[in-house]
């Protein structure tokens, strides 16, 4: 079947004219092609930048602050608060499960007085537009499940991730980009790796799967002309593969021709606007002092942040950026220090360069990992030092922007950190919560494959309005 | 594709809800008589539909022809005419082989007047070992076959040896039927052979994990899941998956069937993690040595089996002298340990100073002697259990934690018991024993564990306080290296420790320990003791191993039987392996998992293999209740689904679509066929005629169907836009592989040889390093740069870039069909991926030194060695043109002329006919069959 998107590109390329890239071109430009709002929530945002923790954050020495931990640093894990409920193989079978006061001190910051940890400086300063989230908890114990289960909405390979699915729900918002794009950290600590299947298509066509921005000269795969093949040159020999296709159009009667002509055609746009968005040479130092001496360097988070508000100027649905590192089994309190350094000034930037210029309302950022981390240490605790292993069933993480209340504190967990005592809010539950300050009913964004109408959200979600302004 | 908001009305829940699902509104894809009464078309059993009148008759060529050509006149229309004799050879060619035809044979083939010219062709492309290499790319699909394990870490894994057993299949024209049984149950086969046991690799391509701290038992069960997903997709076309967690929703499978199904994949000695440290194959795996390694294992096996019975022969022959030695014995004593640990730690023992165990840490000792397991040895210790353990490692020797890296040799207590294992790879390849009885707990026992060096459980001992304990057999397939170098007492890393255990005095011995040595270091003068009774003629156990192991020819046939052992193990350990099926000795119980929860067997709920789907085919009673049995019921001409889903593999691999488009899905979900006359033909007739693929597909190719030109006309177009009637020839781009492959082809750079590892060809820089995956990409320079790309290594967490984009999956699971798309990237990959660009310079090249140095004699060389056919005149002139303008700007510009040409001289003809080879790339006359 014909992709309805397509079908509307010419007409969309008239609204847009070649180079008007406007808010109000672009939302004529969305109203066209986002049938997955009709009879939709109202949209609150038009895109999302998630900026992916992966290895799993500590919530202990981030957002969530337990004195009860210090006071009992060292003694066992009650058995009334694990409650039997499974471990991984790496701490089940510690002869004790010592709990581990965190090291690093909290102080309430703005207006809400929101508990921030010391490591977060620069977050603690944007602490009023946060929507801090404590009691985030997922199914699964293990980086692979658990972090495909976050991009996908399943702990199965072969499922669309998030980006996918809002490629396919809401089409792209530039001709010249594509929809979904996936900016990964090249000064991260490699402790797990990412897979392509994070940002794959599943069984959506690929055209919806992420593409990656990659640091270096060639910035999309198969992007730069081979050497010797100058512009004009590849302008002469378009040129003459649209005759060769014309030709063959008219012969054969396909239209599957004139459809594989427009995509020659924007792949060559792309050759220009991707290097065009991707160079920060255009950016002031103001921008780079905000984000922080480590943007300056092409591929490292902070500059990644610059280049996700670039796309996010320009329209890009859904841009996610991956930060590697997290997984603090042991020497936690070095490790987790040296990631906040790494990307602390740069998320806040993020959200505080948005405001300026007046994108954060209609733009969603997401920060947070796959999973949180125990209340109790695993392998040996020393004087200062200490690991955790994985936890799923709480954990913190932010989001700003567009549609979400700001400056607030949501859900509570137990003394220890363990359980979620309220409001607790399940990786389903953020997707459709995404989804729907998206102008997305959950429910109704599916797929047939395989004589089943998937969801990101499977049969499960539920929007969590107290988070929505 | 549906987007939510299109037309047709979406208001079903997902449709394998665990809440109720609506029934289908406007589900208008759901099949003629998809009411539960009445059964769903594909439930039946194909039967061949009469005869339809026609008008046209003489346009068939096969009986397929009549039903398709009802439907065309029925529709007031009428089948396009034969395609010309090059886009014919070109579409049969690529469909076949998946390479197109070299232009001399499109002459050749154009200037055959014979009747039967085409069906030569035909039966040469079937002959051609090239057919075996594109048949097996989509079953590579459909086995998720990749060189990696999957999951995060993602290492490799060697299954290769499974790709060329598939590809020969497919050439030796195996029946369908026979490749089915032999993947499903080669093990279990009456006449199993090497090559059936290689087949059975089918089942364990499926992803697995060695993610630290993963649950085994999770993972199992998801690799059973998985061989029981890809069973129905591939060879059923059914989402049987939906029933992991509930009754089917839309189709005949019960969550009892779905475990049913499970209990048959589920019955091989496997672990849930590959291991981290030891490099050990998963079992079960077979090997696969050479023939010269043949050759060498079975002289070795063949001396080793000498060496045993000399040893054996000694024990007779050295009988005399055991009695001499009795009556006039010499100083009786133990000989000392090989290393002993005093095990101080501040605790009073039973030998002075004792240490007791926290179970989070323990004393280690590295750097022991190495113990093979064709050497013998003991070790003999005090131990204080105070309460009854569940787990606790006592002393141990693996490097890692998870439990498929337990490596070497262990003491541990299990739900009570003693056990004494040495291990290659829990458990499938172990020997372990576990004494029948619980350990004493509250008072010190001293514990002696001897093992003979035979790799056998019966060669393992356990003695408690100098006497034999008497021990069960826990596993006794020890198949692979078991060397040790270090142990560790009381604690592993992850493992549960020996909380509050103490432990005292250990002792290694390089000898295996007779019972009376044991009882003497247990009691001094129990030796003398066995000695004076064996002297009065009382049978005392142990004794004569005693007189042996001093006995100098009984020394040295020990000698020569571990020398013989280590002979066969240095052979045997060096030939590769592969994982395979193999039933387990030691089988699990089955029962349905309550929402397909792995740690909620519902026992209430037990399954055996004893069944399979029963609308379909009940499951006949005399089938074994294996999978040799599940192969049967496969493949019973009863069977309404296996013969119809292959059949429409096979005609959607000529036409790039399926007569059933959801491949997927022959259910009640799936999309009906459009052509259901014709499926239902070809599916009785392939059981009919035996199961032959290739005389099906060479049906499918001769078919006047298969024949017609591909053009529409506007009012075909308007009146059957997705070509179900079938009035015109198929159209389809082409896969990656092809595509990648008919341009190595048509340049000269193909390098074509059957089988063997896979390759690296180039790929962009830094990928799996950005994947934080193991080791960088190293690609290959030689051969390897240029083979068929189904040859091309396929790592899941990073797969190759290009076919990625061209829709291959990542084959992290089965996948029946690659949905076709088109998009900017595919354009960037034909005219940019510098594989693309280097076929264009060696294409350039073979033009220019073919056709001479007239510019159009050499854009039709290159245009006909792609696109099979000449170029017509509006293509001449464009390409003609680019050559010309392009060819006066590069004499302008000798740098970029060489640099497009990757060598010199910079000559700018020849680099402007490569830009006109680049463009041919991305042509629709080169990416797509017509």
């Amino acid at each position: 079947m014909r992709d309805p998107d397509r079908l509307l590109q010419p007409t969309r390329r008239h609204f847009l004219g070649s180079t008007a890239l406007g808010l109000g071109a672009l939302a004529m430009a969305e109203l066209l092609s986002a049938p997955a709002r009709a009879g939709g929530p109202r949209p609150r945002a038009r895109r999302v930048i998630y900026l992916f923790q992966a290895g799993g954050p500590s919530q202990f020495e981030t957002f969530d602050p337990k004195p009860r931990l210090r006071a009992d640093h060292g003694r066992p894990l009650p058995d009334s608060v694990r409650a039997g409920q499974r471990l991984t193989g790496m701490s089940a079978n510690q002869a004790i499960l010592p709990l581990a006061g965190s090291f690093t001190d909290f102080a309430r910051h703005g207006r809400a007085g929101i508990d921030v940890s010391d490591l977060l400086p620069y977050t603690a300063r944007i602490a009023d537009e946060l929507c801090i989230v404590r009691s985030m908890h997922t199914e699964a114990i293990n980086h692979d499940p658990a972090i495909t289960f976050f991009c996908t909405g399943s702990e199965i390979a072969g499922r669309p991730s998030m980006g996918s699915w809002l490629s396919y729900g809401l089409g792209s918002a530039n001709a010249n980009l594509p929809a979904f794009i996936v900016l990964v950290s090249k000064d991260a600590a490699r402790d797990q790796p990412l897979y392509a299947r994070l940002w794959g298509s599943g069984f959506l066509p690929s055209e919806h799967q992420g593409v990656q921005f990659r640091a270096g000269k060639e910035p999309v795969l198969y992007l730069t002309n081979p050497e010797g093949v100058s512009p004009h040159a590849r302008r002469a020999m378009l040129d003459a593969l649209a005759r060769l296709n014309a030709d063959q159009a008219a012969a054969e009667l396909d239209p599957e021709i004139s459809a594989r002509m427009a995509q020659a055609e924007m792949a060559y746009r792309m050759q220009a606007s991707v290097p065009e968005v991707t160079g920060l040479a255009d950016e002031d130092d103001d921008t780079f002092e905000l984000y922080g001496s480590a943007s300056r360097t092409p591929g490292t988070y902070a500059a990644n942040c610059i280049l996700a508000r670039r796309l996010a100027e320009r329209g890009v649905r859904f841009i996610q950026l991956f930060h590697q590192g997290w997984d603090q089994h042991g020497g936690l309190p070095a490790g987790i220090r040296k990631q906040c350094e790494q990307t602390d000034q740069a998320s806040a930037a993020l959200v505080v360069d948005l405001k300026r210029r007046g994108l954060l309302d209609e733009t969603l950022v997401v920060w947070g990992g796959e999973f949180g981390r125990t209340a109790y240490c695993q392998g040996r605790m020393s004087p200062g030092d200490y690991g955790r292993d994985h936890h799923p069933r709480c954990f913190s993480m932010w989001m700003a922007g567009g549609g979400l209340k700001r400056g607030i504190i949501h859900g509570r967990t137990d003394d220890y950190g363990y359980n979620i005592l309220e409001g607790g809010v399940h990786v389903h539950d953020l997707h459709a919560t995404l989804l729907h300050l998206l102008g997305i009913d959950h429910e109704q964004l599916t797929y047939r494959f395989q004589g089943r109408d998937y969801r990101l959200t499977d049969v499960f979600g539920k929007v969590v309005h107290a988070l929505i302004a | 594709m549906l987007r939510p908001g299109a037309a047709i009305p979406l208001l079903l829940l997902a449709a394998c809800g665990r809440e109720s699902a609506a029934p289908l509104p406007g589900a208008a894809s759901a099949a003629p008589g998809a009411g539960r009464d009445r059964p769903h078309w594909a439930f039946v059993p194909p039967e061949v539909a009469p005869r339809p009148p026609l008008r046209r008759a003489d346009w068939c060529r096969d009986e397929l022809d009549r039903y398709v050509l009802a439907r065309i006149e029925a529709a007031g229309l009428a089948p396009s005419p034969e395609a010309d004799r090059a886009t014919l050879l070109r579409r049969v060619s690529l469909a076949l082989t998946g390479l197109p035809p070299a232009p001399e044979e499109v002459d050749a083939f154009a200037a055959d007047p014979a009747a039967d010219a085409y069906e030569r062709r035909v039966d040469a492309l079937l002959a051609s070992p090239r057919y075996g290499e594109r048949m097996a790319v989509d079953w590579l699909d459909a086995a998720r076959f990749a060189d990696t394990y999957g999951y995060q870490a993602d290492w490799e894994c060697r299954v290769w040896p499974w790709r060329d057993w598939v590809i020969a299949a497919f050439n030796r024209n195996q029946p369908y039927d026979q490749f089915v049984r032999q993947q499903l149950a080669g093990d279990l086969l009456p006449d199993a052979d090497a090559g059936t046991r290689l087949a059975t690799a089918f089942n364990r391509l499926h992803r697995q994990t060695n993610e630290g701290g993963s649950i085994d038992a999770e993972f199992r069960q998801e690799y059973v899941s998985d061989r029981v997903h890809t069973f129905g997709t591939t060879f059923l076309g059914l989402t049987v998956e939906c029933a992991r967690c509930h009754d089917h929703k839309f189709d005949p499978v019960s969550q009892e069937e779905y475990y049913s199904l499970c209990a048959f994949f589920s019955s091989i000695d496997e672990a849930g993690t590959y291991p981290y440290s030891t490099g050990a194959t998963p079992r079960p795996a077979m090997r696969l040595p050479s023939p010269a390694q043949a050759t060498d294992l079975a002289l070795a096996e063949a001396r080793l089996h000498t060496a045993e019975r000399d040893c054996e022969a000694q024990r007779a022959a050295r009988l005399p002298a055991f009695r001499a030695w009795l009556d006039a014995p010499p100083a009786l004593a133990v000989a000392s340990a090989r290393a002993r640990f005093a095990l101080d730690g501040g605790v009073e023992g039973p030998t002075g100073d004792a240490t007791r165990l926290d179970g989070d840490s323990g004393p280690s000792f590295p750097d022991l002697p190495a113990f093979r397991r064709c050497d013998p040895y003991s070790l003999v210790f005090w131990m204080l259990c105070p309460d009854r353990k569940a787990r606790a490692t006592v002393v141990h020797t693996s490097t890692f934690t998870i439990e498929s890296d337990q490596q070497g040799y262990q003491v541990l207590l299990k739900d009570g018991r003693l056990c004494w294992e040495v291990i290659h790879l829990w458990p499938g390849s172990a020997a372990a024993v576990a004494t029948v009885d619980e350990f004493p707990l509250g008072r010190w026992v001293q514990v002696a564990v001897t093992y003979d060096g035979s790799s056998r459980a019966a060669g393992l001992r356990v003695f408690l306080d100098g006497a034999p304990a008497p021990v069960e057999t826990v596993r006794d397939q020890l198949d692979g290296p078991a060397t040790v170098r270090s142990f560790q007492v009381g604690f592993r890393d992850r493992d549960v420790g020996f909380q509050d255990g103490r432990v005292d005095d250990l002792q290694l011995f390089d000898r295996c320990l007779s019972a009376v040595e044991v009882a003497e270091l247990q009691r001094s003068g129990a030796l003398a003791e066995a000695v004076a009774r064996a002297a009065r003629g009382e049978e005392v156990p142990g004794l004569l191993d005693f007189f042996l192991a001093s006995d100098a020819p009984a020394c040295a046939a020990a000698a020569a039987l571990r020398q013989a052992r280590a002979a066969h193990q240095d052979l045997l350990e060096a030939v590769p392996e592969i994982m395979v099926m193999e039933e387990s000795r030691y089988p699990r119980a089955a029962s349905v998992l309550t929402r397909g929860r792995y740690d909620q067997p519902d026992h209430a709920r037990p399954v055996r293999a004893d069944r399979a789907i029963d609308a379909l085919l009940p499951f006949d009673a005399a089938w074994p209740r294996d999978r040799r049995g599940l192969a049967e019921w496969l493949t019973s001409p009863r069977n309404p689904l296996t013969a119809r889903v292959e059949v429409n593999r096979l005609w959607s691999l000529c036409f790039g679509r399926g007569l059933v488009p959801t491949q997927e899905n022959f259910g009640r979900r799936g999309e009906p066929p459009a052509q259901p006359e014709v499926l239902d033909l070809l599916a009785h007739d392939f059981v009919a005629g035996g199961w032959d693929i290739k005389a099906m597909l060479r049906r499918i190719v001769l078919s006047a169907t298969f024949r017609q030109a591909s053009a529409a006309s506007p009012a075909l177009l308007e009146r059957d836009p997705a070509n179900q009637l079938l009035a015109r020839g198929p159209s389809y781009r082409l896969s990656g592989e092809a595509l990648r492959d008919q341009a190595l082809a048509a340049s000269g750079l193909l390098v074509e040889r059957l089988g063997g590892p896979s390759v690296r060809p180039w790929q962009p820089a830094g990928l799996w390093e950005d994947a934080g995956a193991t080791g960088a990409y190293q690609p290959d320079t030689g051969d390897g740069a240029h083979r068929r790309s189904l040859y091309t290594y396929r790592k899941r967490t990073a797969p190759p870039p290009a076919l990625l984009v061209f829709d291959a999956g990542s084959r992290e699971q089965c996948l029946a069909r690659r949905a076709p798309t088109n998009t900017p990237l595919q354009a960037l990959v034909c005219l940019n991926d510098p594989v693309f660009f280097e076929c264009a310079q060696a294409l350039a090249r073979r033009a220019a030194r073919e056709a001479g140095p007239q510019p159009r004699s050499r854009v039709e060389r290159a245009f006909r060695l792609l696109a099979s056919r000449p170029p017509r005149a509006a293509e001449m002139a464009a390409l003609l043109e680019l050559y010309q303008a392009q060819e006066v700007e590069l004499a302008a510009d000798p740098a970029a002329a060489r640099a497009i040409l990757g060598a010199d001289p910079p000559d700018p003809a020849l680099a402007a006919l490569a830009l006109v080879c680049s463009t041919l790339l991305a042509s629709d006359a080169v990416v797509t069959s017509r």
